[in-house]
């Protein structure tokens, strides 16, 4: 009994510990982000890698989720005989559910990963300890740059998502199941509002993309200086960002009252 | 010649002073009580065995490994307790290669080579362009400047490294083990490199080394560290020493340097 307690409490314990470093790396983060130089390059580097790459894999996955949303919504409206509002339940599922979540999770998996193992092997191989001694502060040119950029990226692969699932979605329904075009449209059209839906989907996005930045930077800078060190970081931030994802999309979703 | 005036008016002023020092990882002592002094404008090659801390003591020089108790002076300056910010401002007379190179692996070796010129310097970009070619033709690698540190083999990598470590003329150059990997003519030419820089610039260089022959020959002073203290002297001194310590690490290369030295200095 006594182990146990105790055992809990270190585990309490660590966590916050763990909890406050993480937010003091990420006030030191911050803070760097406005001390010159801007890192310009450094930053349209990680735009490209986290961005750019995880481009093919965002709209191949908003464009699948789209076809299963159409199949699935299809069949249960038309129980109702609603198949006409396939495009508003398509489109308010997409815009504030599932474009940022599945979003946050696809990029966690691409970009978090990578970002985390990248500043992790670099600080294995003495390179952030090289930058420390030419008197270059490794938060402003190695991390503050790929946090920023995953931050930047995350509401625009977002909305690729939501794009591509929309027309994903339209494809099913209007094309092979045969509904009216018009309908689709007009139907999504109506139910969406910028400020409730749009609004918030954004704010969601980038919400998860100051959570992935976090975390997956600062345990890749505080991971243990060797391989395993860097594979238990790597798994653990994609763990990590993916419950915290969840969990912050469940405690906003709660807080909007819908 | 600017090094001998150094040298004779600076005789007793050490650039880099180590005292008291104590550190242990966990509950492995690495030093316990250690004082050493490197001399300014000099160059000191630090030896012992393997994993005695030789690579530490450099990253303690460098402000990158707090001691757990004692003083770490450089230029006067005591660096244990200083900020991120400060050890900064300390470290921009500072250059160090480390023992596996530490390039950075996403820029070509001449933006790698490049990189403390563009973030300190204000020269423009020719004459950035110049000293990068300099450095690099210097430790022999003139055409491997768009090469990625991934395509390099390590002897290459860790040249490159000490080109990177020297190409800002830093007052004080730390090398952790500059010849391992090389074959015997790069050797020479590290060796020949680095005691330039010495007597040209004045430089205070300490350098780690397993490198027995070219240790003794391009040192002033030469530390030996053992079991977390330290012993230091010229190289003859240490050569000649009855120290059964040092003389089973010196081994046959102490009585082959002591041979040619002595017999050089008769030849005189
Ligand atoms: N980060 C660390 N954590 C724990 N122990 C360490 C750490 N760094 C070094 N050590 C220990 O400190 C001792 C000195 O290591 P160091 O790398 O300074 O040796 P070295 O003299 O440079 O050896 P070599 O000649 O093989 O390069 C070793 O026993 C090593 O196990
Ligand atoms: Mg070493």
């Amino acid at each position: 009994m006594k182990g146990v307690l105790s055992r809990l409490g270190a585990w309490v314990t660590g966590g916050v510990v763990g909890l406050g470093q993480t937010v003091n790396f990420g006030a030191s983060v911050l803070r760097s982000a406005f001390v010159s130089p801007l890192r310009g390059r450094q930053i349209v580097a990680a735009i490209y890698d986290s961005g750019v790459l995880s481009l093919a894999l965002l709209c191949a996955s908003g464009a699948t989720v789209g076809f299963v949303l159409g199949l699935q919504l299809y069949y249960t409206l038309s129980r109702f005989g609603a198949e006409s509002s396939l495009g508003t339940a398509v489109g308010l599922a997409l815009i504030r559910e599932l474009g940022p979540v599945l979003t946050g999770l696809l990029v966690t998996g691409r970009a978090g990963s990578a970002t985390c193992a990248e500043i992790g092997s670099m600080k294995a191989t003495d390179q952030l300890d090289g930058l420390r001694m030419m008197a270059i502060d490794p938060i402003h040119f190695v991390v503050m740059p790929r946090a920023l950029g995953i931050i930047i990226v995350m509401p625009l692969l977002s909305a690729l998502f939501v794009i591509f699932g929309i027309g994903g979605a339209y494809l099913i329904g209007v094309e092979l199941l045969g509904l009216d075009g018009g309908s689709y449209i007009s139907g999504l059209e109506s139910a969406v509002a910028f400020r409730e839906d749009v609004l918030q989907s954004i704010v969601k996005s980038l919400i998860f993309g100051v959570l992935l930045a976090l975390i997956s930077t600062y345990r890749g800078y505080a991971c243990a200086p060797n391989a395993v060190g860097v594979s238990r970081a790597t798994t653990s931030t994609v763990v990590t960002t993916s419950v915290c994802i969840l969990l912050a999309d469940f405690v906003l979703t709660s807080l909007w009252g819908v | 010649m600017s090094a001998e005036g150094l040298s004779l008016s600076d005789q007793h002023s050490s650039h880099v002073e180590i005292e008291g020092v104590a550190l242990r990882f966990g509950d492995r002592p690495v030093f316990s009580d250690l004082h050493c002094s490197f001399p300014r404008g000099k160059i000191t090659v630090i030896m012992g065995p393997s994993g005695t801390g030789k690579s530490t003591l450099l990253r303690m020089i460098g402000g990158l490994q707090k001691p757990d108790q004692g003083c770490v002076r450089v230029a006067g300056q005591e660096i244990v307790g200083l900020s991120e910010l400060e050890l900064g401002r300390m470290r921009k007379q500072l250059g160090m290669l480390f023992q596996n190179g530490a390039l950075l692996d996403s820029m070509s070796i001449f933006e790698n080579v490049a990189l403390p010129l563009r973030e300190h310097g204000r020269q423009g970009e020719d004459e950035i362009r110049l000293h990068v070619r300099a450095g690099l033709e210097a430790v022999g690698l003139p055409d491997v400047d768009d090469l990625l540190p991934g395509e390099l083999s390590g002897g290459m990598l860790r040249r490159a490294a000490l080109a990177r470590a020297i190409v800002s003329e830093p007052a004080v150059v730390l090398c952790d083990e500059p010849f391992s990997g090389l074959d015997p003519p790069n050797v020479s030419r590290i060796e020949s490199l680095l005691r330039d820089l010495n007597r040209n610039l004045g430089l205070t260089l300490i350098v780690t080394s397993h490198h027995m022959a070219s240790s003794l020959r391009m040192a002033d002073q030469v530390l030996l560290l053992q079991e977390g203290h330290s012993i230091s002297g010229s190289p003859q001194e240490l050569a000649e020493s009855r120290d059964s310590a040092i003389v089973d690490f010196m081994g046959e290369d102490g009585a082959e340097y002591l041979s040619h030295h002595v017999s050089v200095k008769e030849g005189h």
